[in-house]
């Protein structure tokens, strides 16, 4: 049963004396000497290793030391094959280096070319700290990932890349070719039929025809043991797709936040080191895991309103948010508001009770992190035009802000 | 750390006296497993802790006991062999044969509860009577004041547990929800007695716990949740649902809560802890009005939302929800003493009305003066 150790002691080089002295919490190298087994191993939240947050990051709230005694506890070989962009592309950087600290061997493929110019973007600008922490990474495309990682051999395979069988299929047969062990995927939790009756549990139903349900399915026919993990929203330092910094970019420059019908729809925004911890339990707990769902989210909702008002919390400003019929404004709704005009929220229940894994999001917090480093990079002040929203300020008959 | 379904499953085996009396086909005793496994679980570790069972008769005092939650609470601990007393004005009958219930499984109870009449506001009276009985533990089911407890506490100095029906209402208004039993508490709302209570008992170190239900439904519900839809449903009325309507409650039905006044009874796993307890799914206003409506077999209902700010509606109140997202986590229950909400919402509902609003008992009669403001119009009655 996993004993959970709460930490102060977290940044002081601490190595707990039963754990086996190969797992270190520093950043720069991970010693991967021992191949034997280890009798419990350290899983950690994987901000510990980024040096900008390690003195900011307030250890009350949000970090939390498992000493965890694994089911299955040796060192896995683990191939990340990762999208080249959108809001999942963080997931893979974030898995990659908890895996790294906890002592496994990591391989992250990036689907692409290096050279492409989404790789100017975070979170693969920093692929220095998963090289730093003793991980590959690598390029190419999923149709020759046998090509691209010959020689090698895994024990896990996180497929962070494909929202349908065309883009999972080449990477599943080839990991059952390949003789891995443990299938994971990262799905959506958008796949599941709209409820009125909140929250989306693992089992609930889903959209058959969804790319990532046949996906699913696939999984479940070609391994033994997989795994599927539903994401909603997530902030985290790399994040490759606006979340907060949507909220942000308006209240710093005093302008008001258009939230599409009443702002009460409750979704679920994660720190991505919650999905990346997850994640990791299943990894060095695959006799757990195996053949089940988990919704990979945080175990708290907020209200669309609420985002904003957390957000500007975390400013330290006011915020003006203002409610419009999506409707009014035609085809440009889709792209004026970040997130799904519904309810929608998933709770993590199946990672909480077949994983014994826990949520370590802290919203006001998180947030006041994001916001630090919004401002650090100076994106406060940059110049941004807001032409739909205000089109949509127009449409409410509100002056728009010089 | 898995528990839920197959803990459960294990718990109500070592309980039988919580299952199907042979002669009471009574709707009441319907408790049914939670078979829908909706995941698999591969680690199954049976907690010893879990299977507790209250192994020796009790003397049991509960405070109220004779309206709503009391009357299903009282008929499973005297099923579970408990000495039941039930202390109480005398105002409703102390007890009642609950719909559906067979006689034979009436009688018996109707024979082996005792009654203590009196008014707990009378504190002298309170702690004389209670003395003079001396009881193991006391159910407080009706408590609303630290004031009322004291006297309870005095009287029983050997109590071995308090067990207490605090409320979910005690929450601090918060962006993040669910609410879980460690968050902030809003010492100015209306449930402030609760709280205060809560504090009293641990301040007094008793052995005491707190169950925090959210809304409460089930057959005999005096508190109009479930009514006021059935209501207008039945009289083929739209449903006037404030604002957006995509405000989310919950509802937990009174067997359920029940059951997990029954599970916390001698478990040390409950000692001096709080506990939410209400559904496993929450609902939006929306959702609600067709779910009754589902379940009392009724046609989808029209539902006219409105803005309240444009509307005086004087003492009354046109809904009876609160007018915000409310709701609460169920799981430190699930996790910690291995309770399952066994009724879903359509279910559930279903269970109230073919007891009770299906069979034309009701608490409150129809009142659609405030439905007929937000309409716009009068109805003009035929008779």
């Amino acid at each position: 049963m996993a004993t959970l150790l709460s930490s102060s002691l977290l940044f002081s080089n601490l190595s707990p004396p039963s754990l086996s002295p190969s797992l270190s919490l520093s950043t720069t190298t991970t010693t991967t000497s021992s191949s034997s087994s280890l009798s419990s191993s350290v899983s950690l939240s994987p901000l510990s290793l980024s040096s900008s947050s390690r003195k900011k990051h307030s250890l009350s709230s949000s970090f939390k030391v498992k000493a965890t005694i694994v089911a299955s506890s040796e060192k896995k070989k683990v191939a990340i094959v990762n999208t080249n962009s959108g809001g999942h592309a963080v997931i893979g950087f974030y898995f990659a280096k908890q895996l790294l600290s906890s002592g496994h061997d990591v391989t992250i493929l990036t689907v692409g070319d290096e050279s492409s110019d989404k790789m100017k973007k975070t979170p693969f600008t920093r692929f220095s700290e998963i090289v730093d922490g003793g991980g590959k990474t690598v390029w190419g495309d999923v149709g020759a990932i046998g090509t691209v990682l010959e020689g090698l051999s895994f024990d896990v395979v996180l497929d962070n890349n494909g929202k349908d069988l065309d883009a999972v299929r080449p990477v599943a047969d080839w990991a059952k070719s390949a003789g891995v062990g443990q299938f994971l995927f990262i799905s959506s939790a958008g796949i599941y039929k709209q409820t009125e009756e909140p929250p989306h549990v693992e089992g609930d139903a889903v959209k058959a025809d969804a790319g990532h349900v046949l996906v699913e399915k696939y999984l479940s026919e070609t391994f033994e043991n997989w795994a599927s993990f539903r994401p909603q929203y997530m902030i985290g330092s790399g994040n490759n797709k606006d979340c907060e910094e949507w909220f942000f970019d308006r209240i710093v420059r005093g302008r008001p936040v258009p939230i599409p019908g009443s702002g009460m729809q409750l979704t679920n925004i994660s720190h991505v080191r919650d999905l990346s911890s997850m994640l990791t339990k299943a990894v060095e707990n695959p006799t757990a895991a195996s053949g089940n769902i988990f919704n990979c989210v945080s175990d708290r909702a907020v209200t669309l309103d609420g985002m904003a008002k957390l957000c500007a919390k975390a400013a330290g400003l006011p915020v003006e948010i203002v409610h419009y019929d999506p409707k009014s404004i035609g085809s440009d709704a889709k792209k004026a508001f970040p997130f799904r005009n519904m309810h929608f929220y998933a709770e993590p229940r199946a990672a909480k009770d077949i994983l014994g894994w826990e949520s370590s999001t802290n919203l006001p917090e998180d947030l006041k992190e994001r916001y630090e480093e919004y401002v650090k990079i100076g994106r406060d002040k940059k110049t941004m035009k807001f032409d739909i929203d205000d089109k949509i300020l127009e449409t409410l008959k509100i002056p728009v802000p010089v | 750390m898995a528990g839920g379904v197959a803990t459960v499953q294990h718990n109500l085996k070592m309980q039988p006296s919580i299952s199907l009396l042979p002669s009471a086909q009574s709707s009441f005793c319907g408790t049914k497993f939670n078979t829908s496994i909706q995941y698999k679980r591969k680690v199954c570790q049976t907690k010893g802790a879990l299977n507790v069972v209250a192994s020796s008769a009790k003397k049991i005092l509960v405070m109220g006991g004779t309206r709503f939650i009391g009357i299903f609470l009282s008929r499973l601990l005297v099923e579970e062999g408990h000495q039941v007393t039930l202390f109480t004005r005398g105002k409703a009958p102390i007890t009642q044969p609950l719909p559906g219930e067979a006689d034979e499984a009436y009688n018996s109870f109707k024979s082996k509860i005792l009654h203590l009449k009196g008014d707990r506001k009378d504190f002298d009276f309170v702690k004389t009577s209670l003395a003079a009985e001396g009881f193991d533990v006391v159910y407080d089911i009706n408590g609303r004041e630290a004031v009322e407890v004291e006297p309870i506490l005095d009287a029983l100095p050997n109590l071995e547990q308090y067990i207490y029906c605090s409320s979910a209402g005690v929450y601090l208004k918060s962006d993040l929800l669910p609410h879980c039993e460690t968050d902030a508490v809003d010492p100015k709302s209306r449930h402030k007695g609760k709280l205060e209570t809560e504090a009293l008992l641990e301040s007094k170190g008793v052995n005491y716990t707190s169950i925090r239900p959210v809304y409460i439904y089930g057959p005999l519900n005096y508190n109009p949740v479930e009514e006021w839809f059935f209501h207008r449903l039945k009289a083929g009325r739209p449903i006037p649902i404030p604002n957006s309507g995509l405000q989310v409650t919950q509802l937990g039905h009174v067997k359920d809560l029940a059951t997990a006044f029954i599970k916390v009874l001698g478990n040390p796993k409950a000692s001096k802890q709080v506990f939410n307890i209400s559904g496993d799914r929450y609902v939006t206003f929306d959702g609600l009005a067709r779910a009754c409506a589902k379940a009392g077999g009724f046609p989808e209902p029209e539902l006219v939302h409105y803005n309240p700010k444009e509307f005086d509606f004087g003492k009354k109140k046109a809904f009876p929800f609160r007018d915000q997202h409310f709701f609460a986590s169920v799981e430190k229950a699930k996790v910690e003493l291995g309770v399952v909400p066994e009724y879903g919402l359509v279910e559930g509902l279903k269970d109230s009305y073919d007891l009770d609003f299906g069979r034309g008992t009701f608490r409150k009669a129809a009142d659609f003066e405030t439905d007929d403001i937000i309409l716009g119009k009068s109805l003009v009655t035929s008779s």
